[in-house]
Protein backbone atom coordinates (compact mmCIF):
# COMPACT_ATOMS: atom_id res chain seq x y z
CA UNK A 1 0.00 0.00 0.00
CA UNK A 2 2.80 2.32 1.26
CA UNK A 3 4.45 1.55 -2.31
CA UNK A 4 1.94 2.88 -4.71
CA UNK A 5 2.79 5.28 -7.11
CA UNK A 6 1.73 8.85 -7.52
CA UNK A 7 0.29 10.22 -10.75
CA UNK A 8 -0.92 14.22 -11.03
CA UNK A 9 -1.59 15.71 -8.20
CA UNK A 10 -4.17 14.05 -6.42
CA UNK A 11 -4.39 10.88 -7.96
CA UNK A 12 -2.53 7.56 -7.96
CA UNK A 13 -0.63 6.42 -11.30
CA UNK A 14 -3.81 4.47 -12.03
CA UNK A 15 -5.91 8.12 -11.86
CA UNK A 16 -7.44 6.59 -9.09
CA UNK A 17 -8.05 9.88 -6.46
CA UNK A 18 -5.72 9.61 -3.49
CA UNK A 19 -8.18 9.71 -0.50
CA UNK A 20 -7.01 12.17 2.19
CA UNK A 21 -7.55 8.85 5.05
CA UNK A 22 -7.45 5.43 4.27
CA UNK A 23 -7.46 3.19 7.28
CA UNK A 24 -7.99 -0.81 7.24
CA UNK A 25 -8.57 -2.90 10.20
CA UNK A 26 -6.70 -0.32 12.27
CA UNK A 27 -5.58 -1.76 15.79
CA UNK A 28 -3.67 -0.44 18.56
CA UNK A 29 -3.01 -1.96 21.93
CA UNK A 30 -0.87 -1.19 25.54
CA UNK A 31 0.23 -4.14 26.40
CA UNK A 32 -2.65 -5.78 27.08
CA UNK A 33 -5.06 -3.12 27.07
CA UNK A 34 -7.01 -2.75 23.28
CA UNK A 35 -7.01 1.23 22.42
CA UNK A 36 -8.85 0.61 18.98
CA UNK A 37 -10.35 -2.92 17.67
CA UNK A 38 -10.00 -3.65 13.79
CA UNK A 39 -11.49 -0.03 13.16
CA UNK A 40 -11.91 0.73 8.99
CA UNK A 41 -12.96 3.89 7.46
CA UNK A 42 -12.25 6.51 4.66
CA UNK A 43 -11.94 10.01 4.20
CA UNK A 44 -12.53 11.87 1.16
CA UNK A 45 -10.78 14.76 0.19
CA UNK A 46 -13.29 17.61 0.84
CA UNK A 47 -15.44 16.22 3.00
CA UNK A 48 -15.90 15.96 6.68
CA UNK A 49 -16.11 13.56 8.48
CA UNK A 50 -16.65 12.90 12.53
CA UNK A 51 -15.63 10.30 14.68
CA UNK A 52 -17.97 10.18 17.31
CA UNK A 53 -18.11 8.54 20.88
CA UNK A 54 -17.76 8.59 24.47
CA UNK A 55 -14.58 9.22 26.42
CA UNK A 56 -12.26 6.26 26.17
CA UNK A 57 -13.49 4.93 23.06
CA UNK A 58 -10.36 5.38 21.02
CA UNK A 59 -10.65 8.68 18.84
CA UNK A 60 -7.75 10.37 20.05
CA UNK A 61 -5.81 7.17 19.28
CA UNK A 62 -7.29 6.79 15.82
CA UNK A 63 -6.52 10.29 14.97
CA UNK A 64 -2.70 10.39 16.65
CA UNK A 65 -2.08 7.03 14.38
CA UNK A 66 -3.40 9.11 11.55
CA UNK A 67 -1.60 12.30 12.62
CA UNK A 68 1.92 9.73 12.70
CA UNK A 69 2.19 10.76 16.75
CA UNK A 70 1.58 7.31 17.43
CA UNK A 71 2.55 4.25 16.26
CA UNK A 72 -0.39 1.63 15.22
CA UNK A 73 -0.33 -2.50 16.32
CA UNK A 74 -1.71 -3.57 13.36
CA UNK A 75 -3.41 -2.50 10.31
CA UNK A 76 -2.52 -0.29 7.24
CA UNK A 77 -3.00 3.54 7.21
CA UNK A 78 -2.95 6.25 4.46
CA UNK A 79 -2.43 9.75 5.31
CA UNK A 80 -2.60 11.92 2.44
CA UNK A 81 -1.39 8.79 0.16
CA UNK A 82 1.98 8.15 2.76
CA UNK A 83 1.95 6.26 5.80
CA UNK A 84 2.07 8.32 8.70
CA UNK A 85 4.35 6.08 10.89
CA UNK A 86 7.13 6.31 7.52
CA UNK A 87 9.87 8.83 9.53
CA UNK A 88 11.37 9.80 6.20
CA UNK A 89 7.74 11.60 4.58
CA UNK A 90 6.17 13.22 8.26
CA UNK A 91 8.19 16.38 7.49
CA UNK A 92 6.41 16.26 4.19
CA UNK A 93 3.11 15.04 5.88
CA UNK A 94 2.82 17.81 8.19
CA UNK A 95 3.40 20.69 6.33
CA UNK A 96 0.04 19.65 4.91
CA UNK A 97 -1.76 18.41 7.74
CA UNK A 98 -3.10 20.85 10.56
CA UNK A 99 -3.98 19.70 13.88
CA UNK A 100 -5.71 20.81 16.71
CA UNK A 101 -5.44 19.25 19.80
CA UNK A 102 -8.15 17.69 22.61
CA UNK A 103 -6.14 20.29 24.90
CA UNK A 104 -4.94 23.75 25.25
CA UNK A 105 -1.14 23.99 24.70
CA UNK A 106 0.25 27.62 23.70
CA UNK A 107 3.14 29.17 25.18
CA UNK A 108 1.99 31.49 27.61
CA UNK A 109 4.73 34.07 27.55
CA UNK A 110 4.18 34.69 23.93
CA UNK A 111 1.60 37.59 22.03
CA UNK A 112 -0.84 35.92 19.63
CA UNK A 113 0.69 37.47 16.82
CA UNK A 114 4.37 36.05 17.62
CA UNK A 115 2.86 32.59 18.64
CA UNK A 116 1.36 32.44 14.68
CA UNK A 117 4.16 33.92 12.97
CA UNK A 118 6.93 31.51 14.78
CA UNK A 119 4.15 28.47 13.46
CA UNK A 120 3.83 30.24 10.17
CA UNK A 121 7.32 29.63 9.53
CA UNK A 122 7.24 26.13 9.73
CA UNK A 123 5.22 25.62 6.66
CA UNK A 124 5.69 26.20 2.71
CA UNK A 125 3.08 28.26 2.08
CA UNK A 126 1.01 29.62 5.42
CA UNK A 127 -1.46 31.71 5.59
CA UNK A 128 -1.01 35.45 6.50
CA UNK A 129 -0.73 36.10 9.87
CA UNK A 130 -3.44 39.09 9.87
CA UNK A 131 -5.88 37.00 7.53
CA UNK A 132 -5.69 34.25 10.84
CA UNK A 133 -6.16 36.74 13.08
CA UNK A 134 -9.30 37.98 10.93
CA UNK A 135 -10.89 34.15 10.80
CA UNK A 136 -10.54 33.38 14.33
CA UNK A 137 -11.43 36.71 15.49
CA UNK A 138 -8.26 37.96 17.46
CA UNK A 139 -7.35 40.77 15.62
CA UNK A 140 -8.35 43.37 18.26
CA UNK A 141 -5.82 41.20 20.76
CA UNK A 142 -3.14 40.67 18.33
CA UNK A 143 -0.50 42.17 20.56
CA UNK A 144 -1.53 40.31 24.10
CA UNK A 145 0.26 37.75 25.73
CA UNK A 146 -1.37 34.08 25.18
CA UNK A 147 -2.08 33.53 29.12
CA UNK A 148 -4.41 37.09 29.38
CA UNK A 149 -6.64 35.50 26.67
CA UNK A 150 -9.47 33.70 28.24
CA UNK A 151 -10.28 29.76 27.83
CA UNK A 152 -12.12 30.24 24.62
CA UNK A 153 -9.76 33.07 23.10
CA UNK A 154 -6.97 30.58 23.57
CA UNK A 155 -8.81 27.66 22.11
CA UNK A 156 -9.77 30.23 19.05
CA UNK A 157 -5.90 30.63 18.95
CA UNK A 158 -5.50 27.13 19.06
CA UNK A 159 -7.59 26.43 15.89
CA UNK A 160 -6.11 29.28 14.95
CA UNK A 161 -2.34 27.64 15.13
CA UNK A 162 -4.23 24.62 13.16
CA UNK A 163 -4.62 26.59 9.91
CA UNK A 164 -1.87 28.39 9.89
CA UNK A 165 0.19 26.63 7.44
CA UNK A 166 -2.94 26.49 4.90
CA UNK A 167 -3.68 22.45 5.53
CA UNK A 168 -5.00 19.87 2.68
CA UNK A 169 -6.20 18.37 5.77
CA UNK A 170 -7.42 18.74 9.45
CA UNK A 171 -7.40 16.70 12.36
CA UNK A 172 -9.74 18.59 15.35
CA UNK A 173 -9.87 16.73 18.00
CA UNK A 174 -13.00 17.95 20.13
CA UNK A 175 -12.18 21.45 19.14
CA UNK A 176 -15.64 22.87 20.91
CA UNK A 177 -14.55 21.09 24.52
CA UNK A 178 -14.58 24.00 27.17
CA UNK A 179 -16.51 26.45 24.84
CA UNK A 180 -18.89 28.36 25.74
CA UNK A 181 -22.23 28.41 23.01
CA UNK A 182 -21.27 31.38 21.23
CA UNK A 183 -17.54 30.05 21.13
CA UNK A 184 -19.05 26.96 19.74
CA UNK A 185 -21.14 28.66 16.80
CA UNK A 186 -17.91 30.43 15.77
CA UNK A 187 -15.59 27.48 15.74
CA UNK A 188 -18.72 25.75 13.63
CA UNK A 189 -18.34 28.93 11.38
CA UNK A 190 -14.57 28.26 11.04
CA UNK A 191 -14.98 24.69 10.21
CA UNK A 192 -17.67 25.66 7.54
CA UNK A 193 -15.45 28.21 5.92
CA UNK A 194 -12.77 25.55 5.77
CA UNK A 195 -14.43 23.05 4.42
CA UNK A 196 -15.95 25.20 1.74
CA UNK A 197 -12.54 25.93 0.88
CA UNK A 198 -11.89 22.76 0.34
CA UNK A 199 -10.09 21.99 3.49
CA UNK A 200 -10.80 18.36 4.11
CA UNK A 201 -11.81 17.81 7.92
CA UNK A 202 -11.37 14.72 10.31
CA UNK A 203 -13.12 15.99 13.39
CA UNK A 204 -13.56 13.85 16.74
CA UNK A 205 -16.37 14.92 19.20
CA UNK A 206 -19.06 13.83 21.56
CA UNK A 207 -20.94 16.57 20.73
CA UNK A 208 -24.82 15.28 18.62
CA UNK A 209 -24.91 19.05 17.33
CA UNK A 210 -22.16 19.55 16.36
CA UNK A 211 -22.07 16.23 14.23
CA UNK A 212 -25.21 17.84 12.39
CA UNK A 213 -24.47 20.96 12.51
CA UNK A 214 -20.93 20.04 10.34
CA UNK A 215 -19.96 16.15 9.21
CA UNK A 216 -21.08 15.20 5.69
CA UNK A 217 -20.58 11.98 7.18
CA UNK A 218 -19.65 10.37 10.66
CA UNK A 219 -18.56 7.22 12.08
CA UNK A 220 -19.57 6.07 15.95
CA UNK A 221 -16.64 4.34 17.77
CA UNK A 222 -17.49 2.79 21.08
CA UNK A 223 -15.67 0.34 22.66
CA UNK A 224 -13.04 0.85 20.80
CA UNK A 225 -14.64 -0.30 17.76
CA UNK A 226 -16.50 1.33 14.80
CA UNK A 227 -20.16 -0.01 15.53
CA UNK A 228 -22.32 2.22 12.72
CA UNK A 229 -21.69 5.08 10.22
CA UNK A 230 -23.36 6.70 7.45
CA UNK A 231 -24.29 10.09 7.53
CA UNK A 232 -25.96 12.07 10.09
CA UNK A 233 -29.27 11.80 8.70
CA UNK A 234 -28.87 7.98 7.83
CA UNK A 235 -27.38 6.43 10.55
CA UNK A 236 -28.94 3.47 12.55
CA UNK A 237 -31.31 3.60 10.05
CA UNK A 238 -32.47 6.96 11.78
CA UNK A 239 -34.04 8.06 7.64
CA UNK A 240 -36.26 4.90 7.85
CA UNK A 241 -37.84 4.49 11.84
CA UNK A 242 -40.72 6.04 13.14
CA UNK A 243 -41.29 9.73 13.12
CA UNK A 244 -43.51 11.58 15.74
CA UNK A 245 -46.16 14.00 14.69
CA UNK A 246 -47.09 16.50 17.35
CA UNK A 247 -49.79 19.14 17.54
CA UNK A 248 -52.08 21.33 20.30
CA UNK A 249 -55.78 19.60 20.11
CA UNK A 250 -58.29 22.03 18.40
CA UNK A 251 -60.91 23.33 20.78
CA UNK A 252 -63.67 20.61 21.72
CA UNK A 253 -61.49 17.60 19.65
CA UNK A 254 -60.44 14.49 22.20
CA UNK A 255 -57.84 11.56 20.77
CA UNK A 256 -60.69 9.74 19.83
CA UNK A 257 -62.31 12.15 17.54
CA UNK A 258 -58.63 12.35 15.02
CA UNK A 259 -58.68 10.28 12.18
CA UNK A 260 -55.82 8.24 12.83
CA UNK A 261 -54.69 6.90 16.20
CA UNK A 262 -52.95 9.37 18.85
CA UNK A 263 -52.22 9.98 22.22
CA UNK A 264 -52.46 12.64 24.42
CA UNK A 265 -49.72 14.56 26.40
CA UNK A 266 -49.04 17.46 28.59
CA UNK A 267 -50.16 20.95 27.40
CA UNK A 268 -53.20 19.99 25.78
CA UNK A 269 -51.37 18.38 23.23
CA UNK A 270 -51.33 15.09 21.07
CA UNK A 271 -48.89 12.46 19.27
CA UNK A 272 -48.59 10.37 16.64
CA UNK A 273 -45.64 8.07 16.16
CA UNK A 274 -45.93 6.37 12.92
CA UNK A 275 -43.59 4.71 10.18
CA UNK A 276 -46.23 5.99 7.62
CA UNK A 277 -46.10 10.25 7.81
CA UNK A 278 -46.91 10.37 4.38
CA UNK A 279 -50.05 8.97 4.67
CA UNK A 280 -50.63 9.69 8.49
CA UNK A 281 -50.36 13.27 7.39
CA UNK A 282 -52.52 13.19 4.62
CA UNK A 283 -55.85 11.97 6.90
CA UNK A 284 -54.78 14.41 9.71
CA UNK A 285 -54.09 17.58 7.78
CA UNK A 286 -57.31 16.67 5.38
CA UNK A 287 -59.44 15.96 8.58
CA UNK A 288 -58.09 19.29 10.01
CA UNK A 289 -59.28 21.48 6.60
CA UNK A 290 -62.48 19.59 6.08
CA UNK A 291 -63.63 20.65 9.67
CA UNK A 292 -62.17 23.49 10.36
CA UNK A 293 -59.90 22.63 13.17
CA UNK A 294 -56.68 24.65 13.55
CA UNK A 295 -53.70 22.19 14.44
CA UNK A 296 -51.62 24.92 15.88
CA UNK A 297 -47.43 24.01 16.76
CA UNK A 298 -47.63 20.89 13.86
CA UNK A 299 -44.49 19.26 13.84
CA UNK A 300 -42.64 16.39 12.87
CA UNK A 301 -40.16 15.08 14.83
CA UNK A 302 -37.54 12.03 13.19
CA UNK A 303 -36.23 10.25 16.21
CA UNK A 304 -32.58 12.14 17.32
CA UNK A 305 -29.33 11.67 16.53
CA UNK A 306 -28.50 11.35 20.18
CA UNK A 307 -31.31 8.29 20.46
CA UNK A 308 -29.72 6.64 17.70
CA UNK A 309 -26.10 6.70 19.20
CA UNK A 310 -27.71 5.80 22.87
CA UNK A 311 -29.11 2.91 21.09
CA UNK A 312 -26.17 2.00 19.07
CA UNK A 313 -23.93 2.25 22.02
CA UNK A 314 -26.21 0.68 24.79
CA UNK A 315 -27.17 -1.94 22.32
CA UNK A 316 -22.91 -3.00 21.44
CA UNK A 317 -22.54 -2.39 25.76
CA UNK A 318 -25.59 -5.04 26.28
CA UNK A 319 -23.94 -7.36 23.82
CA UNK A 320 -20.26 -7.38 25.06
CA UNK A 321 -22.06 -7.24 28.64
CA UNK A 322 -23.68 -10.83 28.03
CA UNK A 323 -20.01 -11.96 26.58
CA UNK A 324 -21.86 -13.05 23.08
CA UNK A 325 -20.64 -10.04 20.68
CA UNK A 326 -22.82 -10.56 17.82
CA UNK A 327 -22.53 -7.36 16.73
CA UNK A 328 -21.95 -7.34 12.83
CA UNK A 329 -18.76 -7.23 11.50
CA UNK A 330 -16.58 -3.43 11.46
CA UNK A 331 -18.02 -1.71 8.63
CA UNK A 332 -15.84 -0.25 5.26
CA UNK A 333 -17.07 3.38 5.32
CA UNK A 334 -16.62 5.08 2.12
CA UNK B 1 -5.03 25.07 0.30
CA UNK B 2 -2.29 23.34 -1.25
CA UNK B 3 -2.55 20.03 -3.64
CA UNK B 4 -1.42 16.85 -3.07
CA UNK B 5 2.18 16.59 -4.49
CA UNK B 6 4.90 13.74 -4.44
CA UNK B 7 5.43 13.15 -1.35
CA UNK B 8 9.50 14.24 -0.52
CA UNK B 9 11.28 12.32 1.49
CA UNK B 10 14.05 13.13 4.30
CA UNK B 11 13.83 15.50 7.49
CA UNK B 12 17.10 17.10 6.61
CA UNK B 13 17.12 19.11 3.66
CA UNK B 14 20.81 20.72 4.03
CA UNK B 15 21.96 24.26 4.02
CA UNK B 16 18.38 25.54 3.46
CA UNK B 17 17.37 24.47 7.41
CA UNK B 18 20.15 26.30 8.43
CA UNK B 19 17.90 30.10 8.75
CA UNK B 20 15.16 27.51 10.13
CA UNK B 21 16.82 26.83 12.64
CA UNK B 22 18.31 30.21 13.58
CA UNK B 23 14.59 31.56 13.20
CA UNK B 24 13.86 28.75 15.98
CA UNK B 25 16.52 29.97 18.28
CA UNK B 26 15.43 33.66 17.75
CA UNK B 27 11.95 32.06 19.05
CA UNK B 28 13.42 29.65 21.72
CA UNK B 29 15.63 33.19 23.07
CA UNK B 30 12.22 35.26 22.86
CA UNK B 31 10.14 32.83 25.33
CA UNK B 32 13.21 33.05 27.77
CA UNK B 33 13.41 36.84 27.95
CA UNK B 34 9.48 37.39 27.75
CA UNK B 35 9.86 35.74 31.21
CA UNK B 36 11.78 38.97 32.74
CA UNK B 37 11.57 37.37 36.38
CA UNK B 38 13.10 34.02 35.29
CA UNK B 39 15.78 35.52 33.16
CA UNK B 40 17.09 37.64 35.66
CA UNK B 41 16.81 35.04 38.53
CA UNK B 42 18.64 32.52 36.16
CA UNK B 43 21.24 34.82 35.03
CA UNK B 44 21.70 36.98 38.32
CA UNK B 45 21.87 33.76 40.50
CA UNK B 46 25.63 33.30 39.93
CA UNK B 47 26.33 36.96 39.69
CA UNK B 48 24.42 37.28 43.65
CA UNK B 49 27.06 34.76 45.03
CA UNK B 50 29.83 35.83 43.70
CA UNK B 51 29.36 39.34 45.51
CA UNK B 52 28.74 37.28 48.28
CA UNK B 53 31.56 35.18 48.61
CA UNK B 54 34.11 38.01 47.38
CA UNK B 55 33.24 40.72 49.19
CA UNK B 56 33.92 38.54 52.72
CA UNK B 57 36.85 36.37 51.39
CA UNK B 58 38.25 37.56 48.43
CA UNK B 59 41.58 37.50 49.80
CA UNK B 60 41.21 34.31 51.90
CA UNK B 61 42.94 31.04 51.52
CA UNK B 62 42.72 27.67 52.82
CA UNK B 63 45.33 25.94 53.85
CA UNK B 64 44.93 22.83 51.47
CA UNK B 65 44.20 25.06 48.26
CA UNK B 66 47.04 26.77 46.68
CA UNK B 67 45.03 30.08 44.99
CA UNK B 68 42.80 32.25 47.08
CA UNK B 69 39.51 32.04 47.05
CA UNK B 70 38.62 34.96 44.60
CA UNK B 71 40.94 32.60 42.41
CA UNK B 72 38.44 29.71 43.29
CA UNK B 73 34.90 30.88 43.15
CA UNK B 74 34.75 33.02 39.83
CA UNK B 75 36.00 30.09 37.86
CA UNK B 76 33.72 27.62 39.85
CA UNK B 77 30.65 29.95 39.47
CA UNK B 78 31.36 30.23 35.18
CA UNK B 79 30.85 26.00 36.09
CA UNK B 80 27.86 26.73 37.60
CA UNK B 81 26.52 29.23 35.28
CA UNK B 82 26.65 26.28 32.69
CA UNK B 83 24.74 23.90 35.18
CA UNK B 84 22.34 26.19 36.11
CA UNK B 85 21.41 26.76 32.79
CA UNK B 86 22.43 23.25 31.04
CA UNK B 87 20.99 20.80 32.91
CA UNK B 88 18.52 22.83 36.09
CA UNK B 89 16.46 25.36 34.30
CA UNK B 90 16.93 23.56 31.37
CA UNK B 91 15.32 20.15 32.47
CA UNK B 92 12.80 21.96 34.44
CA UNK B 93 11.74 23.96 31.07
CA UNK B 94 11.67 20.47 29.68
CA UNK B 95 9.11 18.74 31.87
CA UNK B 96 6.73 21.53 31.72
CA UNK B 97 6.82 22.02 28.12
CA UNK B 98 5.87 18.22 27.82
CA UNK B 99 3.08 18.10 31.02
CA UNK B 100 1.57 21.23 29.02
CA UNK B 101 1.54 19.52 26.03
CA UNK B 102 3.70 21.80 24.12
CA UNK B 103 6.19 19.12 22.81
CA UNK B 104 3.14 17.60 21.46
CA UNK B 105 1.84 20.29 19.48
CA UNK B 106 5.65 21.11 18.30
CA UNK B 107 5.81 17.57 16.87
CA UNK B 108 2.96 17.28 15.09
CA UNK B 109 3.95 21.07 13.27
CA UNK B 110 6.53 20.86 10.21
CA UNK B 111 9.44 21.23 12.74
CA UNK B 112 11.69 18.28 12.74
CA UNK B 113 13.47 16.74 15.86
CA UNK B 114 16.63 17.48 14.87
CA UNK B 115 15.81 20.83 14.39
CA UNK B 116 14.07 21.33 17.56
CA UNK B 117 16.78 19.68 19.66
CA UNK B 118 19.40 21.70 18.38
CA UNK B 119 17.29 25.33 18.84
CA UNK B 120 17.18 23.91 22.31
CA UNK B 121 20.42 23.40 22.59
CA UNK B 122 21.80 26.55 20.78
CA UNK B 123 19.56 28.53 23.01
CA UNK B 124 20.92 27.21 26.33
CA UNK B 125 24.24 27.34 25.18
CA UNK B 126 23.83 31.41 24.76
CA UNK B 127 21.91 31.72 27.88
CA UNK B 128 25.20 29.85 29.64
CA UNK B 129 27.12 32.16 27.61
CA UNK B 130 25.82 35.12 28.59
CA UNK B 131 26.63 34.06 32.42
CA UNK B 132 29.91 32.88 32.13
CA UNK B 133 30.79 36.46 30.09
CA UNK B 134 29.19 38.24 33.00
CA UNK B 135 30.90 36.21 35.53
CA UNK B 136 34.08 36.78 34.04
CA UNK B 137 33.73 40.42 33.80
CA UNK B 138 32.38 40.97 37.72
CA UNK B 139 35.47 38.85 38.82
CA UNK B 140 37.89 40.52 36.76
CA UNK B 141 36.63 44.13 36.85
CA UNK B 142 35.03 43.63 40.40
CA UNK B 143 37.25 41.91 42.19
CA UNK B 144 40.80 41.96 40.17
CA UNK B 145 40.59 37.91 39.63
CA UNK B 146 42.78 37.10 36.27
CA UNK B 147 42.30 34.05 34.27
CA UNK B 148 41.38 32.17 32.04
CA UNK B 149 45.08 31.77 31.72
CA UNK B 150 44.73 28.60 29.23
CA UNK B 151 41.72 30.23 26.78
CA UNK B 152 42.07 27.00 24.63
CA UNK B 153 41.28 24.56 27.42
CA UNK B 154 38.64 26.81 29.01
CA UNK B 155 36.63 27.28 26.16
CA UNK B 156 36.99 23.01 24.78
CA UNK B 157 35.86 22.59 28.72
CA UNK B 158 32.99 25.11 28.52
CA UNK B 159 32.05 23.42 25.06
CA UNK B 160 32.16 19.84 26.48
CA UNK B 161 30.30 20.52 29.82
CA UNK B 162 27.62 22.16 27.81
CA UNK B 163 26.71 19.17 25.54
CA UNK B 164 27.02 16.44 28.16
CA UNK B 165 24.91 18.68 31.03
CA UNK B 166 22.30 19.11 28.21
CA UNK B 167 22.27 16.11 27.52
CA UNK B 168 22.00 15.21 31.80
CA UNK B 169 19.65 18.09 31.54
CA UNK B 170 17.41 16.10 28.78
CA UNK B 171 17.64 12.85 30.43
CA UNK B 172 16.62 13.66 34.08
CA UNK B 173 13.06 15.53 32.51
CA UNK B 174 12.29 12.79 31.05
CA UNK B 175 12.38 10.44 34.44
CA UNK B 176 10.55 13.53 36.09
CA UNK B 177 6.62 12.51 36.35
CA UNK B 178 4.97 16.26 35.97
CA UNK B 179 5.59 19.83 36.20
CA UNK B 180 4.91 20.19 39.99
CA UNK B 181 7.54 17.39 41.17
CA UNK B 182 10.31 18.95 38.47
CA UNK B 183 11.54 21.69 40.93
CA UNK B 184 11.87 19.75 43.20
CA UNK B 185 13.57 16.63 41.76
CA UNK B 186 15.80 18.21 39.69
CA UNK B 187 17.05 20.95 42.32
CA UNK B 188 17.24 18.57 44.98
CA UNK B 189 19.91 16.53 43.10
CA UNK B 190 21.04 19.61 41.45
CA UNK B 191 21.84 21.66 44.40
CA UNK B 192 23.28 19.05 46.93
CA UNK B 193 26.18 17.50 44.31
CA UNK B 194 26.77 21.13 43.86
CA UNK B 195 27.31 21.73 47.43
CA UNK B 196 29.26 18.22 47.80
CA UNK B 197 31.15 19.05 44.89
CA UNK B 198 32.55 21.98 46.42
CA UNK B 199 31.35 25.03 44.60
CA UNK B 200 30.63 27.14 47.85
CA UNK B 201 33.33 25.52 50.07
CA UNK B 202 36.29 24.19 48.23
CA UNK B 203 37.05 20.50 49.27
CA UNK B 204 40.11 18.91 50.06
CA UNK B 205 41.36 16.61 47.56
CA UNK B 206 42.13 13.12 48.46
CA UNK B 207 38.86 13.57 50.89
CA UNK B 208 36.49 10.56 51.42
CA UNK B 209 33.87 13.32 49.72
CA UNK B 210 36.03 14.86 47.11
CA UNK B 211 36.46 10.83 46.14
CA UNK B 212 32.31 10.07 46.11
CA UNK B 213 31.99 13.60 44.01
CA UNK B 214 34.67 12.88 41.74
CA UNK B 215 32.21 10.39 40.49
CA UNK B 216 30.48 12.74 39.03
CA UNK B 217 30.55 15.58 36.41
CA UNK B 218 29.65 18.44 38.75
CA UNK B 219 33.00 18.51 40.68
CA UNK B 220 35.55 18.05 37.48
CA UNK B 221 33.81 20.65 35.51
CA UNK B 222 34.20 22.78 38.54
CA UNK B 223 38.51 21.54 39.09
CA UNK B 224 38.49 21.69 35.48
CA UNK B 225 37.35 25.38 34.65
CA UNK B 226 39.64 26.07 38.55
CA UNK B 227 42.55 24.72 36.49
CA UNK B 228 42.50 26.86 33.10
CA UNK B 229 42.49 30.29 35.54
CA UNK B 230 45.71 28.97 38.06
CA UNK B 231 47.83 27.30 35.92
CA UNK B 232 48.65 25.07 38.24
CA UNK B 233 51.62 22.81 37.51
CA UNK B 234 50.99 19.30 36.63
CA UNK B 235 47.48 19.37 36.00
CA UNK B 236 45.89 18.35 32.81
CA UNK B 237 42.09 18.93 31.69
CA UNK B 238 41.63 15.11 30.28
CA UNK B 239 40.39 13.07 33.25
CA UNK B 240 37.85 15.82 33.87
CA UNK B 241 36.80 16.01 30.17
CA UNK B 242 36.51 12.25 29.90
CA UNK B 243 34.35 12.21 33.34
CA UNK B 244 32.30 15.18 31.95
CA UNK B 245 31.84 13.42 28.48
CA UNK B 246 31.04 10.01 30.16
CA UNK B 247 28.04 11.99 31.98
CA UNK B 248 26.66 13.69 28.78
CA UNK B 249 26.84 10.10 26.90
CA UNK B 250 24.65 8.46 30.11
CA UNK B 251 22.42 11.37 29.41
CA UNK B 252 21.87 10.90 25.85
CA UNK B 253 21.72 7.16 26.00
CA UNK B 254 19.01 8.09 28.77
CA UNK B 255 17.16 10.75 26.74
CA UNK B 256 16.67 8.20 23.68
CA UNK B 257 15.56 5.52 25.61
CA UNK B 258 12.69 7.51 28.04
CA UNK B 259 11.91 10.83 25.61
CA UNK B 260 7.99 11.02 25.21
CA UNK B 261 6.43 14.31 23.43
CA UNK B 262 3.11 13.18 25.20
CA UNK B 263 2.20 14.94 29.01
CA UNK B 264 3.12 11.30 31.40
CA UNK B 265 0.64 13.19 34.15
CA UNK B 266 2.48 10.81 36.30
Amino acid sequence: MSSRAFGPPGLWADGVAVPAVSVEHLSKSYGDTVAVRDVSFEVHKGEVFALLGPNGAGKTTTVEILEGFRERSGGRVQTLGVDPADTSTQRWLRTRIGVVLQELAIEPYYSVRQVLTRNAGYYPHPRPVEEVLELIGLTDKADDRVKRLSGGQQRRLDVGLGIIGNPELMFLDEPTTGLDPSGRRETWELIRRLAAGGTTVLLTTHYMDEVEALADRVAVLFGQEIVASGTPASIGGRDLGAVTIRFRLPEGVTVESLPVPAEPCEGGHAEIHTEDEVRVLHDLTGWALEGGHPLHGLSVLRISLEDIYLGLTQGAASRRAEGSDTAPPPQRVG
Amino acid sequence: MTTSETPVKGSFRGLSDVPLVARQVGFEQLSFWLNPVGAVLTIGFSLVFIVIFLSTSRHSTVNYLPVNLGQYYVPAFVAYGVMAACFNILAITMVNRRELGLLKRLRLSPLPTWMLLTAIFVNWMIIALIQVVLVLLLGRFGYAVHGPHDVGTFLLILIVGMFSFTAMGVGISTVVPNADAAGPIVSLVFFILVALSGLYFPIRAGSGLATFTGFFPIRHLILGLVDTFNGIPGTSPWNDLLVIALWGVAGVFVSLRRWDWSPKRG
